[in-house]
């Protein structure tokens, strides 16, 4: 299976950007051989991103692992393996997802808690408040940040898996036998609900009420979030929503940033820093999460050589923003004539939105959204960790 | 205690006496105070007599929140102390009604999104016609609470914040658990999953379950927030215990029992003992509405399970024989086995080939499971009785001790 193919089929999966490093940055021998490298290599290859993110992983002292020990080692995740297992032959969506968590390779990256890890020791301790010396600190990142770094991911996860239920009413003769897609749901949802159990036990041991009610509402946010991507999503023949580019940065705003956005600021809040630095790290955390949702919603289209099955979901960025160009009326008739007996031509619809203006609009709004990431980030000291949330920006703004 | 109960009831051999079932439906598991209660040190007779009054009061009026029954029905067992306040006795729901009144649109207020079909969702079952009986409980323990720790007649706004949020874990998990069990139907109407689907539904629990933790976290108290989260994970290991079964028959038992207190008495427990942490700063008193919320939580769901197997389904508002054919042995089925042992191998399959379900339910109608089902209730309800009697006397310490008799006594 071809990276995009698995990226594809994972909603809200951070995809793969390889764009080249910033050469000031204090470049270690194999950076510049990478560097190097680079220019004979296409610059879309995974090689690249892995390389700012595993540099990012040395900083903040270890790789992030799935979920914490404790949960690994529970009676229930083994249950739950041994009913995923069950699933295996069958077409329900959580085998995909399972997959795609399990599988040891470039691909399964838990960003947003890599990205809550650099954000805190970016930050450092608070110089207003001394009252977290007596915290334990590793690699520069207190214990309990490092906590909410992994309950945001399990957040994200669980919601990751509770997005694959399927509707039993829609269900049609290909998807297989009834029974298999029951049991499939019975063991997404708790999955699903083991995984926000765990996170809500892990914001209880925090002892923070603030970080609790900022997180209690991410997963608010999320979840209306993951509502919306339901109701848009596409489906052959179906026509899409009539969404305009505002509606589509709340949505999206709801689905993919605000996880991150809030996490960011509960980090901040753990380490008692003031409602400034808060508000820059929720800024940072936003617009990362935005220009990274883009830039994956930009692949179908950017990319020189795709297969022409290859689908693309209507509602993605640059699908609204050319629709907002073009008005209701005309896309629907493009959509139209795209249409052969009654399926939607994918190729036919991507070189005419090729053709407009939606694409390189949506380039444009992503490195709108770089930058105002790599504003908020400027209010931090220069150090190791904030480099590395440079270039995780500049990785996901960068299409040649 | 059950544990213990149920390998002594095991290692004696003795035949239940033969009952005539009620007309029409199967006959309420009215308790006849079976002879082995009468070694059991503990029982008295005057709840003996109680259970007959009980007993035929109840098949001959269904409707059980009338107050007069109860007026002398307090157990002797648990008199500690003689007093009581000049206050006459109410129904122990008007009691309660008074601290909850705006309950639901309050939730509702918590539920406040701007996306409309979901919030429509969410808000489905906060109609106002549900039993609000977790609620209920949770302001009576806070107000009993309070009196007992300085007098205080108010409750707290935070304690009755807990009123809320207990109600909205309680309906968030039933959400999930009607996809889970693919119900069509619940209080009378459809469920979420089967009017808007199975996707959206399980998105709804899951705003429902962060609404009831931003409602949790601005109550401010980390000590709170830790207990009520315990529910949580509680609930999710219920339901994994759910999944799974045991093959020894001494383990079933224990493992129903353990299932049952983390799956509904574990909310009505934690959410008592909140309530008494944000009233008072006695540790003993924390311990006291726990084990009251626990032993009341655990029989209610005994009960429950006796009303699968005894009540017609327009009165539950559900199907009944539901738990057999979701390949749930409860309490009855488990007492019932002892008597007929062919029914080991329906129990291990789950009651999945065709025609288990209805053999099933004939062997447990035919044994003593009701009626063993309802007696092992009866001794967690009055353990609960005689824990809350610790507190000091009022009214709403009385209204609980009739919430745990009615426990035993509703027929739906």
């Amino acid at each position: 299976m071809s990276l995009r193919q698995l990226l594809l089929r994972l909603p809200g999966y951070f995809g793969a950007s390889a764009p080249p490093r910033r050469l000031w940055w204090s470049p270690s021998l194999d950076t510049i051989f990478s560097v190097v490298s680079w220019r004979g290599q296409s610059s879309r290859s995974p090689a690249h991103w892995n390389q700012v993110v595993s540099e990012a992983e040395k900083i903040v002292g270890y790789p992030t692992s799935f979920m914490s020990l404790r949960c690994l080692l529970s009676d229930e995740l083994s249950n739950i393996a041994m009913q995923v297992r069950k699933l295996v032959g069958t077409q329900h969506p959580l085998l995909t997802t399972a997959r795609g968590l399990v599988h040891d390779s470039q691909n399964n990256l838990q960003l947003r808690g890599l990205v809550v890890l650099l954000i805190s020791k970016a930050a450092g301790p608070s110089s207003v408040d001394a009252s977290c010396q007596n915290y334990d600190m590793v690699s520069g990142i207190y214990s309990c940040q490092r906590s909410l770094a992994e309950i945001t991911e399990l957040i994200h996860t669980a919601l990751l898996v509770h997005r694959g239920i399927v509707n039993l009413n829609e269900l049609q003769s290909t998807d297989g036998p009834l029974k298999d897609m029951q049991f499939g749901n019975k063991i997404a949802i708790l999955s699903g609900d083991f995984l926000l159990a765990n996170a809500c036990n892990g914001l209880a041991l925090l002892q923070n009420t603030k970080v609790v009610e900022l997180l209690a509402s991410a997963l608010m946010d999320l979840v209306q979030g993951v509502y919306h991507e339901n109701s848009t999503s596409a489906k052959e023949n179906r026509i899409t929503d009539d969404i305009g580019i505002s509606t589509w940065k709340e949505q999206t705003f709801l689905s993919h940033g605000a996880l991150l956005a809030k996490s960011c600021q509960a980090a901040m809040e753990l380490a008692k820093h003031d409602a400034e630095v808060q508000d820059m790290a929720f800024q940072y955390g936003k617009h990362m999460a935005m220009s990274h949702k883009i830039n994956s919603d930009l692949q179908p289209f950017i990319k020189e050589k795709t297969s022409d099955s290859l689908t693309f979901n209507l509602n993605s960025a640059p699908v609204v923003l050319h629709q907002e160009f073009l008005g209701r009326d005309l896309w629907i008739k493009q959509i139209g004539e795209a249409q052969e007996k009654g399926r939607l031509d994918y190729a036919k619809l991507r070189e005419t939105i090729k053709a407009g203006k939606g694409v390189t609009s949506a380039i444009d709004l992503c490195r709108y959204h770089g930058n105002k990431a790599l504003e908020a980030l400027e209010s931090f000291p220069p150090s190791e960790a904030r480099t590395a949330l440079e270039n995780i920006v500049f990785a996901v703004t960068r299409f040649s | 205690m059950a544990s213990r109960w149920w390998r002594w009831r095991h290692g004696c051999s003795w035949k239940p006496e033969a009952r005539s079932l009620g007309s029409g439906c199967p006959g309420r598991a009215g308790p006849s105070g079976p002879r082995a209660a009468a070694a059991a040190a503990d029982v008295t007779r005057a709840q003996v007599s109680y259970f007959n009054l009980v007993k035929s009061l109840t098949s001959a009026f269904p409707i059980m929140y009338s107050i007069s029954r109860f007026h002398h029905t307090t157990p002797a067992a648990c008199c500690c102390s003689k007093t009581r306040s000049g206050e006459r006795y109410t129904d122990p729901f008007k009691l309660g009604w008074r601290d909850l009144k705006g309950l639901y649109e309050d939730i509702r207020k918590e539920l406040f999104i701007s996306t409309t079909e979901l919030k429509e969702m969410s808000e489905y079952y906060f109609d106002g016609k549900g039993k609000a009986f977790r609620p209920i409980i949770v302001v009576l323990m806070a107000r009993a609470c309070n009196i007992h720790h300085n007098n205080s007649r108010d409750v707290q706004a935070s304690q009755r914040t807990i009123a809320l949020i207990a109600e909205m874990i309680h309906t968030a998990s039933l959400v999930h658990d009607d996809v889970i069990d693919h119900a069509s139907s619940r209080r009378g109407k459809h469920t979420v999953n089967k009017i808007w689907g199975e996707k959206k539904a399980v998105l709804a629990g899951d705003l429902i379950l962060s609404a009831a933790s931003m409602a949790l976290a601005r109550t401010g108290n980390t000590t709170v927030i830790s207990i009520l989260t315990q529910v949580i994970e509680d609930l999710v290991r219920g339901e994994f215990l759910q999944l799974g079964s045991k093959e020894n028959e001494n383990e079933r038992f224990a493992h129903y029992l353990e299932k049952t207190f983390k799956k509904t008495a574990s909310l009505i427990a934690n959410s008592c003992k909140a309530v008494s942490v944000l009233g008072c700063p006695d540790p003993v008193v924390h311990e006291i509405a726990y084990q009251y919320g626990r032993n009341v939580g655990i029989a209610f769901q005994l009960i429950d399970d006796v009303l699968d197997f005894t009540s017609c389904s327009d009165q539950m508002g559900k199907p009944t024989s539901a738990d057999l054919k979701l390949g749930l042995a409860t309490g009855p089925v488990l007492f019932a086995c002892q008597q007929f042992p062919e029914m080991n191998a329906m129990i291990m399959r789950r009651f999945s080939l065709p025609g288990d379900v209805d053999r099933a339910r004939q062997y447990v109608l035919q044994s003593d499971g009701v009626q063993q089902t309802t007696y092992l209730a009866q001794r967690y309800s009055h353990e609960a009785v005689r824990e809350i009697s610790k507190l000091r006397p009022s009214p709403e310490r009385e209204a609980l001790i009739q919430l745990s008799e009615i426990v035993l006594t509703r027929d739906k």
